[in-house]
Protein backbone atom coordinates (compact mmCIF):
# COMPACT_ATOMS: atom_id res chain seq x y z
CA UNK A 1 0.00 0.00 0.00
CA UNK A 2 1.39 3.39 -1.07
CA UNK A 3 1.72 6.46 1.57
CA UNK A 4 -1.16 8.16 -0.42
CA UNK A 5 -3.06 5.32 0.05
CA UNK A 6 -1.88 5.18 4.06
CA UNK A 7 -3.19 9.08 4.34
CA UNK A 8 -6.20 8.68 2.47
CA UNK A 9 -7.77 6.10 4.83
CA UNK A 10 -7.46 8.70 7.23
CA UNK A 11 -9.52 10.76 6.05
CA UNK A 12 -13.45 10.56 6.67
CA UNK A 13 -16.43 11.32 4.06
CA UNK A 14 -16.14 15.14 4.71
CA UNK A 15 -12.56 14.91 3.93
CA UNK A 16 -11.16 15.87 7.31
CA UNK A 17 -9.22 13.35 9.93
CA UNK A 18 -11.21 12.00 12.65
CA UNK A 19 -10.19 12.94 16.35
CA UNK A 20 -10.30 9.16 16.84
CA UNK A 21 -7.68 8.96 14.25
CA UNK A 22 -5.11 11.15 16.00
CA UNK A 23 -3.20 8.88 18.40
CA UNK A 24 -2.93 9.53 22.48
CA UNK A 25 -2.09 13.03 23.41
CA UNK A 26 -4.20 15.99 24.54
CA UNK A 27 -5.49 18.04 21.89
CA UNK A 28 -8.02 19.69 23.72
CA UNK A 29 -10.81 18.27 20.98
CA UNK A 30 -13.59 18.35 23.52
CA UNK A 31 -15.30 21.73 23.10
CA UNK A 32 -17.04 21.25 26.34
CA UNK A 33 -15.56 22.61 29.27
CA UNK A 34 -15.87 20.31 32.61
CA UNK A 35 -17.48 17.46 30.74
CA UNK A 36 -16.40 15.08 33.48
CA UNK A 37 -18.19 17.11 35.95
CA UNK A 38 -15.36 17.28 38.55
CA UNK A 39 -15.08 21.10 39.02
CA UNK A 40 -17.50 22.18 41.14
CA UNK A 41 -15.86 26.05 42.74
CA UNK A 42 -19.48 27.29 44.20
CA UNK A 43 -20.09 24.06 46.06
CA UNK A 44 -20.36 20.65 45.81
CA UNK A 45 -24.07 20.47 46.11
CA UNK A 46 -27.36 22.91 45.50
CA UNK A 47 -30.37 22.33 47.01
CA UNK A 48 -33.75 24.45 46.54
CA UNK A 49 -32.71 24.99 42.86
CA UNK A 50 -35.82 27.07 40.99
CA UNK A 51 -34.39 29.00 38.58
CA UNK A 52 -32.12 29.84 35.47
CA UNK A 53 -28.48 30.27 37.54
CA UNK A 54 -25.14 28.63 37.88
CA UNK A 55 -26.02 26.45 40.95
CA UNK A 56 -23.00 23.41 41.44
CA UNK A 57 -20.87 22.24 38.52
CA UNK A 58 -18.46 24.68 36.65
CA UNK A 59 -19.91 26.30 33.10
CA UNK A 60 -22.91 24.41 33.57
CA UNK A 61 -26.28 26.21 33.91
CA UNK A 62 -28.63 24.37 35.39
CA UNK A 63 -32.29 25.84 34.87
CA UNK A 64 -35.38 24.64 36.75
CA UNK A 65 -37.77 27.52 35.89
CA UNK A 66 -41.13 25.27 37.09
CA UNK A 67 -42.78 25.03 40.36
CA UNK A 68 -40.74 21.81 40.50
CA UNK A 69 -37.51 22.00 42.87
CA UNK A 70 -34.35 20.21 42.66
CA UNK A 71 -31.09 19.49 44.22
CA UNK A 72 -27.94 19.03 42.00
CA UNK A 73 -25.10 17.89 43.12
CA UNK A 74 -21.21 16.32 42.63
CA UNK A 75 -21.85 12.76 42.39
CA UNK A 76 -19.46 9.62 42.32
CA UNK A 77 -22.26 7.55 41.07
CA UNK A 78 -19.91 6.98 37.99
CA UNK A 79 -19.87 4.37 34.34
CA UNK A 80 -17.58 1.45 35.81
CA UNK A 81 -14.36 1.30 34.27
CA UNK A 82 -14.54 4.48 31.77
CA UNK A 83 -12.25 6.25 34.32
CA UNK A 84 -14.97 8.74 35.62
CA UNK A 85 -14.65 9.93 39.36
CA UNK A 86 -17.46 11.94 39.52
CA UNK A 87 -21.04 12.74 37.96
CA UNK A 88 -23.59 16.12 38.30
CA UNK A 89 -26.87 14.71 39.79
CA UNK A 90 -30.32 16.19 39.58
CA UNK A 91 -32.48 15.19 41.87
CA UNK A 92 -36.41 15.85 42.30
CA UNK A 93 -36.96 17.50 45.73
CA UNK A 94 -40.76 18.66 44.43
CA UNK A 95 -42.27 17.73 41.64
CA UNK A 96 -44.51 19.57 38.77
CA UNK A 97 -46.41 16.38 37.00
CA UNK A 98 -49.05 19.35 35.08
CA UNK A 99 -46.35 21.46 33.99
CA UNK A 100 -47.46 24.44 32.82
CA UNK A 101 -46.44 26.01 29.34
CA UNK A 102 -43.47 28.14 30.03
CA UNK A 103 -41.86 25.88 31.92
CA UNK A 104 -38.49 24.36 31.26
CA UNK A 105 -35.13 22.59 33.03
CA UNK A 106 -32.07 21.83 31.31
CA UNK A 107 -28.56 21.17 31.68
CA UNK A 108 -26.52 23.52 29.25
CA UNK A 109 -23.02 24.67 28.33
CA UNK A 110 -22.36 28.18 26.61
CA UNK A 111 -19.62 28.28 24.97
CA UNK A 112 -17.62 31.29 23.36
CA UNK A 113 -17.69 31.90 19.85
CA UNK A 114 -14.29 32.63 19.54
CA UNK A 115 -13.50 29.02 20.46
CA UNK A 116 -15.42 26.98 18.04
CA UNK A 117 -14.41 29.75 14.78
CA UNK A 118 -12.59 26.33 13.40
CA UNK A 119 -15.88 25.02 12.79
CA UNK A 120 -16.55 27.19 10.14
CA UNK A 121 -20.25 27.65 10.81
CA UNK A 122 -21.76 29.48 7.84
CA UNK A 123 -19.12 28.46 5.51
CA UNK A 124 -19.99 25.40 2.91
CA UNK A 125 -17.12 23.91 4.92
CA UNK A 126 -19.08 23.88 8.14
CA UNK A 127 -17.60 20.67 10.27
CA UNK A 128 -19.91 17.95 12.10
CA UNK A 129 -19.87 17.77 15.60
CA UNK A 130 -20.44 14.86 17.58
CA UNK A 131 -21.66 14.99 21.42
CA UNK A 132 -20.93 11.86 23.51
CA UNK A 133 -21.83 11.08 27.06
CA UNK A 134 -22.82 9.01 30.04
CA UNK A 135 -26.33 9.13 31.39
CA UNK A 136 -28.42 7.11 34.01
CA UNK A 137 -32.08 7.81 35.22
CA UNK A 138 -34.63 5.97 36.67
CA UNK A 139 -36.84 7.92 34.14
CA UNK A 140 -36.76 5.80 30.93
CA UNK A 141 -38.02 7.32 27.79
CA UNK A 142 -37.15 9.94 25.14
CA UNK A 143 -34.59 12.95 26.29
CA UNK A 144 -34.23 15.61 23.81
CA UNK A 145 -30.34 17.02 23.46
CA UNK A 146 -30.14 20.36 21.56
CA UNK A 147 -26.99 22.39 19.97
CA UNK A 148 -28.12 26.16 19.78
CA UNK A 149 -26.31 29.05 18.04
CA UNK A 150 -26.98 32.25 19.75
CA UNK A 151 -25.52 34.41 17.05
CA UNK A 152 -27.90 33.15 13.92
CA UNK A 153 -30.38 32.32 16.55
CA UNK A 154 -30.72 29.22 14.97
CA UNK A 155 -30.92 25.48 16.28
CA UNK A 156 -30.88 21.61 15.66
CA UNK A 157 -32.16 18.92 17.59
CA UNK A 158 -31.75 15.52 18.56
CA UNK A 159 -32.60 12.61 20.93
CA UNK A 160 -31.72 10.12 22.60
CA UNK A 161 -33.58 7.10 25.19
CA UNK A 162 -32.79 5.92 28.40
CA UNK A 163 -33.72 2.10 27.86
CA UNK A 164 -33.05 0.29 31.06
CA UNK A 165 -33.77 2.08 34.60
CA UNK A 166 -31.15 3.18 36.61
CA UNK A 167 -28.20 1.86 34.35
CA UNK A 168 -24.99 4.37 32.96
CA UNK A 169 -25.72 4.55 29.42
CA UNK A 170 -23.59 5.91 26.95
CA UNK A 171 -25.32 7.91 23.84
CA UNK A 172 -23.71 9.61 20.75
CA UNK A 173 -25.35 12.02 18.29
CA UNK A 174 -23.51 13.82 15.82
CA UNK A 175 -24.97 17.25 14.47
CA UNK A 176 -24.37 18.06 10.80
CA UNK A 177 -22.38 21.54 10.51
CA UNK A 178 -24.24 24.34 9.83
CA UNK A 179 -24.10 25.42 6.78
CA UNK A 180 -25.96 28.93 6.86
CA UNK A 181 -25.50 29.99 10.20
CA UNK A 182 -21.95 32.50 11.09
CA UNK A 183 -21.16 32.50 14.28
CA UNK A 184 -19.37 35.43 15.66
CA UNK A 185 -15.63 35.68 16.36
CA UNK A 186 -15.87 37.05 19.92
CA UNK A 187 -16.57 36.49 23.61
CA UNK A 188 -19.75 35.87 23.32
CA UNK A 189 -22.32 32.70 23.47
CA UNK A 190 -21.37 31.09 20.10
CA UNK A 191 -22.59 27.83 20.73
CA UNK A 192 -24.87 25.96 23.07
CA UNK A 193 -24.98 22.15 23.99
CA UNK A 194 -28.64 21.77 25.65
CA UNK A 195 -29.71 18.76 27.18
CA UNK A 196 -33.62 19.07 28.22
CA UNK A 197 -35.37 17.42 31.18
CA UNK A 198 -38.52 18.32 30.71
CA UNK A 199 -41.10 21.25 29.34
CA UNK A 200 -44.39 22.48 29.13
CA UNK A 201 -46.13 22.87 25.51
CA UNK A 202 -44.86 25.72 24.25
CA UNK A 203 -41.71 23.61 23.63
CA UNK A 204 -43.18 21.29 21.64
CA UNK A 205 -45.77 22.52 19.91
CA UNK A 206 -44.39 22.45 16.29
CA UNK A 207 -42.33 19.83 14.99
CA UNK A 208 -39.06 18.47 16.56
CA UNK A 209 -36.38 20.28 14.28
CA UNK A 210 -33.88 17.84 13.43
CA UNK A 211 -31.84 19.90 10.82
CA UNK A 212 -30.24 23.55 11.17
CA UNK A 213 -33.23 25.94 11.37
CA UNK A 214 -34.21 29.28 12.80
CA UNK A 215 -34.95 28.81 16.18
CA UNK A 216 -38.36 28.31 17.21
CA UNK A 217 -39.11 26.94 21.26
CA UNK A 218 -42.58 25.23 19.83
CA UNK A 219 -39.54 23.01 17.51
CA UNK A 220 -36.81 21.97 20.69
CA UNK A 221 -38.52 18.98 21.86
CA UNK A 222 -38.60 15.47 20.76
CA UNK A 223 -42.45 13.62 21.28
CA UNK A 224 -43.04 12.47 24.00
CA UNK A 225 -40.14 14.12 26.03
CA UNK A 226 -39.33 12.75 29.91
CA UNK A 227 -41.08 14.80 32.34
CA UNK A 228 -37.98 14.34 34.83
CA UNK A 229 -39.88 16.36 37.48
CA UNK A 230 -43.03 14.29 37.48
CA UNK A 231 -42.02 12.17 40.40
CA UNK A 232 -39.50 13.52 43.63
CA UNK A 233 -38.48 9.84 43.12
CA UNK A 234 -36.74 11.08 39.96
CA UNK A 235 -33.09 11.49 39.30
CA UNK A 236 -30.74 12.12 36.27
CA UNK A 237 -26.79 11.76 36.23
CA UNK A 238 -24.53 12.89 33.44
CA UNK A 239 -20.85 12.50 33.07
CA UNK A 240 -18.06 12.15 30.34
CA UNK A 241 -19.89 14.82 27.97
CA UNK A 242 -17.63 15.57 24.69
CA UNK A 243 -18.56 17.37 21.73
CA UNK A 244 -16.04 17.41 19.36
CA UNK A 245 -15.32 18.10 15.66
CA UNK A 246 -16.52 15.02 13.32
CA UNK A 247 -18.59 12.14 12.98
CA UNK A 248 -17.03 9.90 15.45
CA UNK A 249 -16.87 9.90 19.10
CA UNK A 250 -13.67 9.18 20.32
CA UNK A 251 -12.44 8.57 24.15
CA UNK A 252 -13.07 11.32 26.35
CA UNK A 253 -10.18 13.64 26.82
CA UNK A 254 -9.49 13.51 30.51
CA UNK A 255 -7.62 16.41 31.76
CA UNK A 256 -5.08 17.17 34.72
CA UNK A 257 -7.33 19.00 37.48
CA UNK A 258 -5.51 21.72 37.41
CA UNK A 259 -6.09 22.50 33.55
CA UNK A 260 -9.74 21.64 34.20
CA UNK A 261 -9.79 24.05 37.08
CA UNK A 262 -8.41 26.98 35.29
CA UNK A 263 -10.31 26.53 32.33
CA UNK A 264 -13.37 26.90 34.40
CA UNK A 265 -11.97 30.00 36.38
CA UNK A 266 -11.82 32.06 33.10
CA UNK A 267 -16.08 31.72 33.94
CA UNK A 268 -15.87 31.95 37.52
CA UNK A 269 -13.20 32.10 40.28
CA UNK A 270 -13.41 31.82 44.19
CA UNK A 271 -10.83 32.93 46.40
CA UNK A 272 -10.75 30.85 49.29
CA UNK A 273 -10.04 31.98 52.75
CA UNK A 274 -9.77 35.66 54.10
CA UNK A 275 -7.76 38.47 52.13
CA UNK A 276 -7.02 41.49 53.94
CA UNK A 277 -6.58 44.84 52.96
CA UNK A 278 -4.41 48.08 52.71
CA UNK A 279 -4.98 51.16 53.49
CA UNK A 280 -5.60 53.37 50.79
CA UNK A 281 -6.57 56.67 52.97
CA UNK A 282 -6.16 56.89 57.17
CA UNK A 283 -10.39 55.45 56.88
CA UNK A 284 -10.42 53.69 54.05
CA UNK A 285 -8.78 50.07 52.63
CA UNK A 286 -8.78 48.51 49.40
CA UNK A 287 -8.86 44.06 50.17
CA UNK A 288 -8.67 42.16 47.16
CA UNK A 289 -6.11 39.83 45.17
CA UNK A 290 -5.02 38.95 41.25
CA UNK A 291 -7.21 36.66 39.65
CA UNK A 292 -5.67 32.95 38.55
CA UNK A 293 -6.77 33.42 35.18
CA UNK A 294 -7.85 36.32 32.92
CA UNK A 295 -11.87 35.94 32.77
CA UNK A 296 -13.64 36.58 30.19
CA UNK A 297 -15.07 40.10 30.67
CA UNK A 298 -14.88 42.15 33.50
CA UNK A 299 -16.44 39.96 36.43
CA UNK A 300 -19.50 40.44 38.34
CA UNK A 301 -17.97 41.03 42.37
CA UNK A 302 -19.48 39.03 45.45
CA UNK A 303 -17.99 37.83 48.76
CA UNK A 304 -19.33 35.21 51.62
CA UNK A 305 -17.93 38.36 54.16
CA UNK A 306 -16.94 40.98 54.52
CA UNK A 307 -15.18 43.71 57.23
CA UNK A 308 -17.88 46.15 56.54
CA UNK A 309 -20.30 47.54 53.65
CA UNK A 310 -19.75 50.88 54.62
CA UNK A 311 -18.41 52.87 51.80
CA UNK A 312 -18.29 49.53 50.13
CA UNK A 313 -17.03 49.38 46.41
CA UNK A 314 -15.51 46.83 43.30
CA UNK A 315 -12.73 47.65 41.31
CA UNK A 316 -12.63 44.17 39.54
CA UNK A 317 -11.16 43.71 36.17
CA UNK A 318 -10.79 40.63 34.07
CA UNK A 319 -7.18 40.17 35.72
CA UNK A 320 -7.71 41.43 39.57
CA UNK A 321 -9.84 42.12 41.97
CA UNK A 322 -10.14 44.77 44.92
CA UNK A 323 -12.27 46.27 47.23
CA UNK A 324 -12.85 49.92 48.92
CA UNK A 325 -14.50 49.85 52.04
CA UNK A 326 -14.34 52.62 54.66
CA UNK A 327 -12.45 50.90 57.43
CA UNK A 328 -8.64 51.46 57.94
CA UNK A 329 -8.10 47.14 58.19
CA UNK A 330 -10.54 45.85 55.61
CA UNK A 331 -10.86 42.22 54.89
CA UNK A 332 -12.73 40.21 52.29
CA UNK A 333 -13.63 36.11 52.61
CA UNK A 334 -14.66 33.99 49.75
CA UNK A 335 -14.54 36.51 47.07
CA UNK A 336 -15.88 35.30 43.86
CA UNK A 337 -15.62 36.55 40.01
CA UNK A 338 -18.11 35.72 37.90
CA UNK A 339 -17.97 35.90 34.39
CA UNK A 340 -19.99 33.28 32.88
CA UNK A 341 -21.70 33.10 29.37
CA UNK B 1 -25.46 34.84 37.25
CA UNK B 2 -27.53 36.76 39.23
CA UNK B 3 -31.44 35.56 40.46
CA UNK B 4 -33.68 38.47 39.58
CA UNK B 5 -36.25 37.16 40.93
CA UNK B 6 -34.38 37.68 44.08
CA UNK B 7 -33.46 41.34 43.64
CA UNK B 8 -33.84 43.82 47.13
CA UNK B 9 -32.32 47.14 45.43
CA UNK B 10 -29.87 47.90 42.86
CA UNK B 11 -28.12 51.04 43.14
CA UNK B 12 -26.11 52.84 40.56
CA UNK B 13 -22.54 53.52 42.60
CA UNK B 14 -19.91 56.12 41.09
CA UNK B 15 -16.55 56.04 40.62
CA UNK B 16 -14.49 57.69 44.00
CA UNK B 17 -10.91 56.71 43.18
CA UNK B 18 -9.41 56.69 39.61
CA UNK B 19 -12.32 59.16 38.09
CA UNK B 20 -14.35 60.29 40.46
CA UNK B 21 -17.87 60.55 39.29
CA UNK B 22 -17.61 58.28 36.80
CA UNK B 23 -20.66 55.78 36.73
CA UNK B 24 -18.93 52.83 37.75
CA UNK B 25 -21.05 49.55 38.40
CA UNK B 26 -24.68 48.76 39.85
CA UNK B 27 -24.70 47.48 43.74
CA UNK B 28 -27.03 44.78 43.85
CA UNK B 29 -28.98 43.83 47.07
CA UNK B 30 -30.42 40.86 47.13
CA UNK B 31 -33.63 39.22 49.49
CA UNK B 32 -30.99 37.55 51.54
CA UNK B 33 -29.26 40.78 52.30
CA UNK B 34 -26.10 38.90 49.75
CA UNK B 35 -24.64 41.87 47.64
CA UNK B 36 -23.27 41.89 44.56
CA UNK B 37 -21.14 44.48 42.12
CA UNK B 38 -22.36 44.58 38.61
CA UNK B 39 -19.83 46.11 36.11
CA UNK B 40 -21.02 48.11 33.50
CA UNK B 41 -20.11 45.98 30.78
CA UNK B 42 -22.51 44.66 28.15
CA UNK B 43 -20.71 41.76 27.49
CA UNK B 44 -21.30 40.57 31.05
CA UNK B 45 -23.83 38.77 31.36
CA UNK B 46 -25.29 39.84 34.80
CA UNK B 47 -25.24 43.38 33.56
CA UNK B 48 -27.36 41.86 30.86
CA UNK B 49 -29.82 40.30 33.32
CA UNK B 50 -30.25 43.64 34.79
CA UNK B 51 -31.19 45.40 31.81
CA UNK B 52 -33.50 43.04 31.35
CA UNK B 53 -34.60 43.68 34.94
CA UNK B 54 -34.40 47.40 34.08
CA UNK B 55 -37.12 46.61 30.83
CA UNK B 56 -39.61 44.95 33.22
CA UNK B 57 -39.64 47.69 35.49
CA UNK B 58 -37.28 47.50 38.04
CA UNK B 59 -36.20 50.78 39.51
CA UNK B 60 -32.21 51.63 39.76
CA UNK B 61 -31.46 53.83 42.76
CA UNK B 62 -29.56 57.00 41.52
CA UNK B 63 -27.96 59.37 44.23
CA UNK B 64 -24.95 60.88 42.23
CA UNK B 65 -22.67 58.91 44.40
CA UNK B 66 -24.18 60.76 47.83
CA UNK B 67 -24.90 57.42 49.16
Amino acid sequence: MTKARNLANLLNADGQIDNADIAGGVNFKNIIINGDHSIFQRGDTATGVTASIYSAPDRWKTSVVSTAVFTISKSTDVPSGQGFASSCKWDCTTANASPSATTYMTHEQRIEGQNVQFLEYGTSSAKSLTASFWVKSNKTGAYTVALYQADGSRHINSSYTITTADTWEKKIITFPGDTSGTINNDNGEGLRLWFHLGAGSNWSSGTHATTWSSYAQGDVLVDNQVNLADSTANEWYVTGVQLEAGSVASDFEFLPVDCNLQRCQRYFTKLYGTLYGTNYTSTTSFTGGILPVTMRVNPTASYDAIRTTSGLNSYFTRTHAQYLMTHSQGYVTGLTANAEL
Amino acid sequence: MINTKNINSVTLTYDTVLEPGKKHSYKVIFNTDKICFVPLDEANTDYQAILTWIAEGGVVIDNGGNE
